[in-house]
Parts: structure tokens; C-alpha cells; sequence
């Protein structure tokens, strides 16, 4: 038989595999990521000796109070409704009284701001007493969540398995890109695949030897998203394919920084305010030294080095959005983070930078919901946006400053559902070959490099999904979208077991963040939704996206408690 | 930490909606692959290696019009007949959107959502398409009209069946060589890659006379008993209304009027009936609705006098006004004529290999309701009538002024009576003079052939 066909059967079968193999590495990453937990039991007790009943403490940061939906409820009139947390440092364990009207004593003792609490202490909170206890002193079974059902020490897949796995993946591709159509630069996929595995092991290496950390799933997800990105470049523009390996290497450097950095939740709090002022600062110097690149002011050059400030301020974002319980419930009024919210958007929109304008905006509504549980105070905002909206509709051919871009997107909304009538119109244009490209593509793909999409602007950043879709199939893209949707499922599953309501909410705010990044750019890509502009969470070609999805990632890890409790 | 847990559902929400629009998109890709695939823009399948597997295309009697022959794309051997059919069969790029090589390439080279549009040749599977046309009533027809240089559509369809037997649209070229259209000669080919027949509208002028004649025969009463007296120009609503070179045709009825297509007195009728009646005409003869097949919407047609002057509403009933119709939609409306009331849609896929009639949703006879029975009798029996081709015909000359210093366009439409052949037909010529001099030959020749076509003699 001819070799040709023989080659041509071995690249079509590597095709098929491709999407099964997508499918089992990211289910791996997160059976991973369910497995090596500590069993469900109580860090502490609260015994009551009047009633001689015992309450088990099973969070880190625990709200006490009358109310129904407080950690723990005590029924008793005396006591407020918010009165105080019991909270775990690595110093021990603190009592926070947060404004009751009849104060919290521990050992009769009426304390002011945060008192630490030692086993046998006994607090009063009303004219309830309880004792501090052992976790071991409380001995009736707990039940876990669904996603911990599956306790057990031993781990789903060795850590290095699961990163093997993805290296291979990853160097099927560059087998796939050296068998393109073109036929030449045949092997310098293997180049850049030999970069990609040294930063993939590299920071493998520092995981499991340096920080020794036992987990290594939630990098390894990742990694694996980063590597696709990567090696579809290859076939595309070579060179951002090393640019936006190096994006991964600061992005992985971030990530670790910002786990170590935000190590102390208390810490965190004291430089709110300063990170604020930085934050604004950024936004601020690309509005003086940006210049505007299709349409939008959101760039920095510094020398030869370009980058987009606004997307590091995401990171930023999330950081000063989040806290701890004690001071969540202490400090009600959001008046800080509102105004400091409004200014980004303002700022962004001044930039016309509408898509990340958008982005912040629904994270400001979460994290305004996830600290406040109020629906009026994410209401508010909504109409006032759009009030905004239409006020700027309205107004929009009067101010050029952003009318034009505006403009663009009023554009964008006309066409919306119809953009097979604009498909050779900019309201269209883009949207109909992201279906047309999808849908040559077919479940396997045409190939690495073997696709048309790739020509067109933006494909590998906004409309990565199409690309990804035209040369590795529907599956893989569908797979690798999956793979940063169900980050907010993990994000909630350890919500309750984070060492402070600092790190739930912050790694909600950071996974619900990257899903409504993500459904932006695959549903306004597809015209599912009417709006465009923004990256595809790690994988679409950009050095300060990428860098900021570490970011974002740093704080889904901080939020799980073996990040920081748990050594090899 | 409750409370974070459950506001975090929230954000949950979002990741749910995000797999909903993703489970959305899947199904509207199942849905839709393709359509989305079949684009003129899409590099895979457009230029001559998109028809590298590509099946056959024949017409009505199994005569190849397209094929590959190793991995060429070669079309039929006559050149005339090539031209005729190009707007019909398509070329190897895919300009002209409505073409069968265009409309269903991914199906003729065997796309499936499975597999897309790079795998081997031997695990795809193309499709055959047989066409309802005839090839010798296309190049009889392309002959005639490509004789005076302009643009026009001409189409003759079965109005039983709805099997188009005829469809030409000029300007036209040969797919086997396609011209580089340059500023030089892209007058040459103003237009080229939209099928006139199925794409494009005109002034009807004259012809749209019988939308008035059917809103006269069924609102007046008196329409048979009555005479009008014609001078050639009339002032109506402070205007003239005038017949054709200012023309009289003296005391006439309203027979008389429709064989001399007397503008004065259809003018008159108009603005009897008033707007209304006369929108309310228009709307049920299908001239403001589109007809979908084939997976072609013809445009709409227009006809709206709701804010017309009284003298434009006048001349509105002749066909001038802002009036405008697609050739397609005149034959479908001419053979509801014929058939009592009754439209039948139009076709041009007669037949596909495996399951492609299915995949395409080819439906058959879908009939609209466009006359009751009797105004269609009455309208057809005040029609003109015509003798050729061995077949009795009644039709409708027209001859549209469009104003910017060009010639009329020269219309003609009608039907054949003949059992036998079942015809009705819709000829426009373009900036080019009266109905009778340019469309009528090109129908007589291409009804002469069509006749032929399904008489088998």
C-alpha cells in the first residue's frame, strides 16, 4: 500500500482521538480535584452547658447569630441577629464581635474588635453561654456535599499522570500541525512543543518540589487550556505562539505570587485601599498613554512591549471585592466599593472598551451580591447602566469621542439574530464565517493548520472558538469551554471549606468572572448574544488575558484549604 | 459562610445559562451546519477544488450539465446551452448565490456535520441532482434574448406541477470560461451574478393590468355593460393619464380595453376602486409576498398606493406608480390563472441520489390560494389571446416606462390553455422597448421548446 494513505488514515484516526482524549483529561482534572479531602468533621465544638448540647464548628469563619442563616443559629432574644463570628487564624481561634446590642464576653470579659478564644474558654453571646471544645469532643457523623462524596486519601490520578497526559495531548497537536496540508516547516511544531512541555514541567517541579503542594489539578486544567492556545498558533503566526508562551510563564508567576500574597486574609483588608488607588491609576494610564487599536484606547506601549492595563485590573478587581466575614458583616456599606466600581466602568467606557466595561460591570454585580445578598443593591445599578445605555444611544452621534465605537455596537444589536442579512457588512461579517468555519470543521476538525478561519482578524483571539472548532472540531472547543465553565462549579463546591469567606467569595467572583468572559466571547462569536471583543479565558492569543486568567486562578486555588494547610 | 454559599447560586445560574446557550448552539448547528457551510466565502468548498468530488447535475431528460472528470468540474458541451443555465447550474465559484452549485455544493461534495469539510475522499459521499429543466428550452430561449444584448429573465413553468422547464437570466457568460470582470468590461456584466428570474424586480407596467382587471371583475358589478371613451390622455387627479404615444382608441369596453391595454381606462378603474380594493387585490395575488423553494425566497414584490396621490393611484392601476414584481412571481400568478385560482409552487430539483430530496426538504406541490375560481375564469377568458408553438395561449403584453432615459422594459406573461401543456411563462426584457417586439419572440421560442420538452415530441 502506498505510505501516503497509510499516513493519511494515521492523521484522521489522531483527529478522532483528539476530542475523547480532551474529554478524559479534563473529567480527570476534576475527579482530581474532588479527591484528597479531609473527611467532613468539625474543626471545633461549642458546648452548651445549661442545655449540655454540643454544636458542632465547621467552617474556618463561622457567622453566629439569631438569624435563620446564620452558621450557627442560637434562639435566644438577647441575641442579635448578626451578633459575632467565630473565626480560625493560624494563630488560633478569635471571637469578632460584629455591633450586637448586647455585646460578646469570653470569660465574662466584654470584648472590643477581635479576642482570641482557647479551648475551654467559655463565650457568651446574649444570655446564651457555650464552651469552646475540641472537634473530637463532637462525635455524631456529618454529611458532605455532593461533590465530596467521595472522601478518600488516595488521589483520583497522580498528579504527574494527569500532566503527562496533557503533554501528550499537546504533542499529538504539534503531530497533527507537522502533517498539514502546506507540508512545510514540518518540524517546527516539535520546537515549540519542546518550550510548552519545559514551562508545563518546570512549573510542575516548583509546585511539587519547592511549594510541595500535593494538588496539582487546577494548574493542570490550566495548562492544558494554555498549551491548545499555544500550539494553535504554531500554524498560524509562529512568533505569538513563543510571545504567548512567555505570557504563560508571567501569568504562572502571578499566580504564585498572588496564592503567597494573599495568604493572610487580615493582611489583605489593610491594603484595600492602596490596591484601589493602583487599580484606578492603570485604568487611568492607558486613557493617557494608550493609543487606540481597533477602536478601542485600551493599550499601553512601553517601548516594544504592549498591554492591556484593564485586564491585570480584573485580578485587581476581584482582590478588593472580596472579604473576610468578620469585617463583611462589620462594614456594611459598600459605598467604597460602589464608587470605586463606577470609576473602572466609567473609565472603560471613556476607553470605549465596551466588552470589559460589560465584564466589570456583572463582576461588580457579584461581588456586590455575594457580599451583601441584597438584590435591591444589584438592581440599582442595572437600571442605572441601562438608563446609561439608552441615554448613550440617544446622545451617541453627539459625542465622537465614543460615538463611534458606540455606534458599533448599536450596529451590532441590529443585526443581532439576523447577521445572515449583514454578512458582508462589519455587523455581520465576523459572526456568519465564525458559523460558516465552525461548520466545516465538522466533530474532528480539518486539521491544525489545515483551516481557513485563521486568516481572518482576530481569529486567534475574539473568535479563537471558531478557530479551535474549524481545525481540532466542535468537540475539543466545546471540551475546552466546558473545562472554565465548571471552574465555578469547584469555585462553590469548596466555597463553605475556605479558610475565610475572603477566599469564597473572591474565587466565585474570579470563576463567575471567567464564565461570563467566556460566554461572551463564544456567544457573541456565534450571535447567540449581541456583543464581541473579549478573549477566550486562556486560551485566545493575548499576553495580558492570559496573565490575568492566572491571576484569577491563583484566587480559585487560594479558596481551597489545602493550598495553604496541606504539605506533602 | 452559609450565606456565601448561598449567594454564590447566583453566579451558579451563570454557569448553568452558559451550558444552556451551549446545548443552544449545538442544536442550532445540527440544525443549520449546512447552510452555514454553503457561503461564497468559505475557502473549502468555493474555486474549482470545492467541486472536486462534487456529483452530477442533469437536466429533465438525463443531459449531463455539470460533472467532474478527474477532479475537473466540466460542464455541458453546447456553450449556448452552458449560458443559458448558468444562473440555474451555477460555476465553479459561488457567486451566483441562488445557483444549484452554489445553494447545495456542501451536499454535492457530501458534507456531513460528522465528518466537515477535510476528510479523505474516500469517506465522503457526493450527490447527483437532476434538474426539472430542459436544456434545449433554456438555450432556445438564452438564443433570442442573448440576440439583443440586454438583460432579462425569461421562465416557463409547469402550472400543474410547478416543474420550471425554462429559466434564462442575461447577462450571462460561460461557466467552462468564466470572464475576468475588470473596470473595463464590468458594464458588460452589470448584474451577472443575480439570477434575474428568481432575484430581481422590475416595473411591470401593462401586465399588471390583469391585478387590476381581477379587482374590477370582482368589485363592479357592471364591468361587462359599461363602455369608457379613450382620447389618448385624460387629466385624473390634475394630472394626464395617457395610452401609449397618446394613442385613442375611441368608445371601447372593458374586452376591448385589455386587448388594447388602454391605460385610460384601467386608470379610471383604479381610482374607482379606489386604494383599498386595490391593495386588498395585490395582497391576496401574492405581489407584496415573497415565495419560498428550493431554498430561494423570490423577492417581494411591491404594490402600495395607501399614500398615493389620486393621479399616481390612476397610474398605479396601469403598473407605473412605484409599482414592481419578479418575473417568477408573474408566472405563479399566470398559472393561477389557468389552474382556477390556484398557485403552484415553483421547482427546479427533480430529482437526488440517496437521500438529498429529503435533506434538501424538497415539498412538492405547495399550492396558494391567489384567485377564487371564478375571477380566475372570467379574468382569464378577457386575457388576449395568442396561437404558438401548436399551442392556444392567452397573455399579457407590457411595456414599463422607467424613466432615467432608458427604453421600456418589454414584458410578457401568460399561459398555454393546451391540456397537454400545461404552460405559464414570464418574459422581461430590459431597457428595451414594447413587450410584443422583445418578450414575445423569446417566449414563443422558449414555449415552442418547453412544449416539446413535456409533449416528448
Amino acid at each position: 500500500m502506498d505510505m501516503s494513505v497509510l499516513f493519511d488514515a494515521g492523521v484522521v484516526g489522531l483527529r478522532m482521538l483528539m476530542p475523547l482524549y480532551a474529554i478524559v483529561i479534563v473529567y480527570q482534572c476534576y475527579a482530581a480535584m474532588r479527591r484528597r479531602r479531609r473527611p467532613e468533621k468539625p474543626l471545633v465544638s461549642l458546648y452548651n452547658p445549661k442545655s449540655g448540647g454540643m454544636i458542632p464548628v465547621v467552617f474556618w469563619e463561622n457567622a453566629i447569630g439569631r438569624s435563620k442563616s446564620s452558621d450557627i443559629v442560637i434562639n435566644d432574644m438577647t441575641v442579635s441577629k448578626n451578633h459575632c463570628v467565630l473565626l480560625r487564624r493560624s494563630k488560633g481561634w478569635f471571637i469578632s464581635d460584629v455591633g450586637s446590642a448586647a455585646g460578646t464576653f469570653v470569660n465574662g470579659v466584654k470584648i472590643r474588635g477581635r479576642a482570641q478564644v482557647l479551648i475551654d474558654d467559655i463565650i457568651r453571646v446574649g444570655n446564651t453561654e457555650y464552651q469552646l471544645k475540641r472537634g473530637d469532643d463532637f462525635n455524631s457523623p456529618l454529611r458532605s456535599s455532593w461533590f465530596f462524596s467521595k472522601v478518600s486519601d488516595k488521589p483520583a490520578i497522580q498528579a504527574w499522570k494527569l500532566m503527562l497526559m496533557i503533554t501528550l495531548f499537546h504533542l499529538f497537536m504539534a503531530v497533527e500541525a507537522m502533517f498539514w496540508n502546506d507540508g512545510t516547516n514540518v518540524f517546527s511544531p516539535f520546537i515549540l512543543f519542546g518550550a510548552l512541555a519545559a514551562v508545563e514541567w518546570g512549573f510542575f517541579s516548583v509546585s511539587y518540589f519547592a511549594l510541595r503542594r500535593v494538588n496539582f489539578e487546577l494548574e493542570s486544567l490550566g495548562l492544558f487550556l494554555t498549551g491548545i492556545g499555544v500550539m494553535m498558533l504554531v500554524r498560524q503566526v509562529e512568533r505569538s505562539a513563543y510571545v504567548q508562551l512567555i505570557a504563560a510563564g508571567l501569568g504562572i508567576a502571578l499566580y504564585c505570587v498572588i496564592i503567597k500574597f494573599i495568604e493572610d486574609p487580615d493582611r489583605a483588608d489593610k491594603i484595600r485601599f492602596p490596591v484601589m488607588i493602583i487599580a484606578v491609576l492603570m485604568l487611568a494610564s492607558s486613557i493617557v498613554l494608550g493609543r487606540v487599536t481597533n477602536g478601542a484606547a485600551n493599550w499601553v506601549y512601553i517601548g516594544s512591549i504592549s498591554f492591556q492595563p484593564s485586564e491585570f485590573v480584573k485580578t485587581l478587581f476581584i482582590f478588593i471585592g472580596a472579604s473576610a466575614l468578620d469585617k463583611l458583616q462589620t462594614k456594611r456599606n459598600l459605598i467604597e466599593f460602589i464608587i470605586f466600581s463606577v470609576v473602572c466602568v466609567g473609565l472603560l467606557a471613556l476607553m470605549s472598551d465596551f466588552g470589559a466595561a460589560l465584564i466589570f460591570f456583572v463582576t461588580f454585580l457579584l461581588v456586590v451580591f455575594m457580599r451583601s445578598g441584597d438584590i435591591k443593591t444589584v438592581l440599582l445599578p442595572v437600571g442605572s447602566v441601562a438608563a446609561a445605555f439608552v441615554a448613550l444611544r440617544f446622545f451617541a452621534e453627539r459625542i465622537n469621542f465614543i460615538g463611534d465605537r458606540f455606534n458599533y455596537v448599536l450596529n451590532r444589536f441590529k443585526a443581532y439574530r439576523h447577521v445572515w442579512d449583514y454578512a458582508n457588512e462589519a455587523a455581520g461579517y465576523q459572526q456568519v464565517r465564525v458559523l460558516t468555519y465552525i461548520a466545516s470543521g465538522g466533530l474532528f476538525g480539518v486539521g491544525i493548520g489545515n483551516g481557513y478561519f485563521k486568516q481572518y482578524f482576530a481569529s486567534e483571539s475574539d473568535l479563537v472558538f471558531a478557530l479551535v472548532a474549524e481545525e481540532m472540531g466542535v468537540i475539543v472547543a466545546i471540551v475546552a469551554a466546558l473545562a472554565v465553565a465548571l471552574l465555578m462549579i469547584y469555585a462553590r463546591a469548596i466555597a463553605t471549606r475556605s479558610r475565610s469567606t475572603f477566599y469564597s467569595i473572591s474565587s466565585c467572583c474570579a470563576a463567575g468572572l471567567l464564565v461570563v468572559q467566556l460566554s461572551l466571547n463564544i456567544f457573541g462569536a456565534t450571535d447567540i448574544l449581541p456583543l464581541t471583543g473579549v478573549t477566550f479565558p486562556f486560551v485566545s492569543c493575548g499576553g495580558s488575558s492570559l496573565i490575568s486568567c492566572w491571576g484569577l486562578l491563583a484566587f480559585i486555588k487560594a479558596a481551597d484549604e489545602r493550598t495553604y494547610s496541606m504539605k506533602r | 459562610m452559609k450565606r456565601t454559599l448561598r449567594r454564590s447560586t447566583l453566579i451558579l445560574i451563570f454557569t448553568i445559562a452558559f451550558i444552556a446557550g451551549i446545548g443552544f448552539f449545538t442544536a442550532e448547528l445540527i440544525f443549520n451546519a449546512k447552510a452555514w457551510v454553503d457561503q461564497p466565502y468559505n475557502a473549502h468548498i468555493s474555486g474549482s477544488g470545492g467541486l472536486a468530488q462534487a456529483g452530477k447535475i442533469t437536466d429533465r431528460n438525463g443531459n449531463v450539465l455539470a460533472q467532474t472528470v478527474n477532479g475537473e468540474r466540466v460542464y455541458n458541451s453546447d456553450a449556448d446551452v452552458r449560458s443559458a443555465l448558468l444562473h440555474t447550474v451555477g460555476d465553479n465559484s459561488l457567486n451566483i448565490s441562488t445557483a444549484v452549485q452554489s445553494k447545495y455544493r456542501s451536499k454535492l461534495t457530501g458534507y456531513s456535520l460528522i465528518w466537515g469539510l477535510n476528510m479523505p475522499q474516500s469517506m465522503r459521499s457526493s450527490h447527483d441532482i437532476g434538474l426539472t429543466v430542459d436544456a434545449n428550452a433554456c438555450k432556445a430561449a438564452y438564443e433570442v434574448m442573448n440576440s439583443y444584448g440586454k438583460r432579462g429573465a425569461c421562465v416557463v413553468y409547469n402550472y400543474q406541477t410547478g416543474e420550471v422547464i425554462c429559466s434564462v437570466s442575461t447577462y450571462s457568460y460561460d461557466p467552462q470560461a468564466p470572464p475576468e470582470i475588470t473596470e473595463e468590461n464590468e458594464k458588460d456584466y452589470d448584474g451577472v451574478y443575480l439570477d434575474n428570474v428568481v432575484s430581481s424586480t422590475y416595473t411591470p407596467g401593462s401586465i399588471f393590468k390583469i391585478v387590476t382587471a381581477a379587482a374590477a371583475i370582482e368589485n363592479i358589478p357592471d364591468l361587462f355593460e359599461r363602455t369608457w371613451y379613450c382620447e389618448g390622455s385624460e387629466e385624473i387627479g390634475g394630472h394626464p393619464v395617457n395610452c401609449v404615444d397618446g394613442e385613442s382608441h375611441g368608445e371601447i369596453n372593458f374586452q376591448e380595453a385589455m386587448e388594447h391595454s388602454c391605460n385610460i381606462v384601467f386608470a379610471k378603474l383604479a381610482v374607482e376602486l379606489g386604494s383599498e380594493k386595490m391593495n386588498a387585490t395585490a395582497q391576496r395575488m401574492g405581489i407584496n409576498s415573497s415565495f419560498s423553494f428550493d431554498d430561494i425566497s423570490t423577492p417581494k414584490g411591491h404594490y402600495d398606493t395607501s399614500n398615493a396621490t389620486e393621479n399616481e393611484l390612476a397610474w398605479s392601476g396601469a403598473g407605473q406608480y412605484d409599482v414592481k414584481v419578479n418575473p417568477m412571481q408573474m408566472a405563479v400568478i399566470c398559472g393561477a390563472i389557468a389552474n382556477g385560482g390556484k398557485g403552484v409552487c415553483p421547482g427546479y430539483i427533480k430529482s437526488g441520489s440517496g437521500n438529498l430530496l429529503k435533506e434538501i426538504g424538497v415539498t412538492g406541490n405547495q399550492t396558494f390560494d391567489l384567485l377564487n375560481q371564478t375571477t380566475a375564469q372570467t379574468l382569464g377568458s378577457v386575457m388576449p389571446q395568442y396561437e404558438f408553438g401548436g399551442m392556444s395561449i392567452r397573455a399579457k403584453t407590457g411595456t414599463a416606462e422607467v424613466g432615467d432615459e432608458k427604453q421600456p422594459n418589454g414584458w410578457f406573461i401568460g399561459y398555454s390553455t393546451s391540456q397537454d401543456a400545461p404552460l405559464a411563462f414570464a418574459c422581461v426584457i430590459e431597457d428595451a422597448g414594447f413587450g410584443n417586439t422583445y418578450a414575445r419572440p423569446v417566449v414563443e421560442a422558449a414555449m415552442a421548446a418547453s412544449a416539446q420538452a413535456i409533449r416528448g415530441h
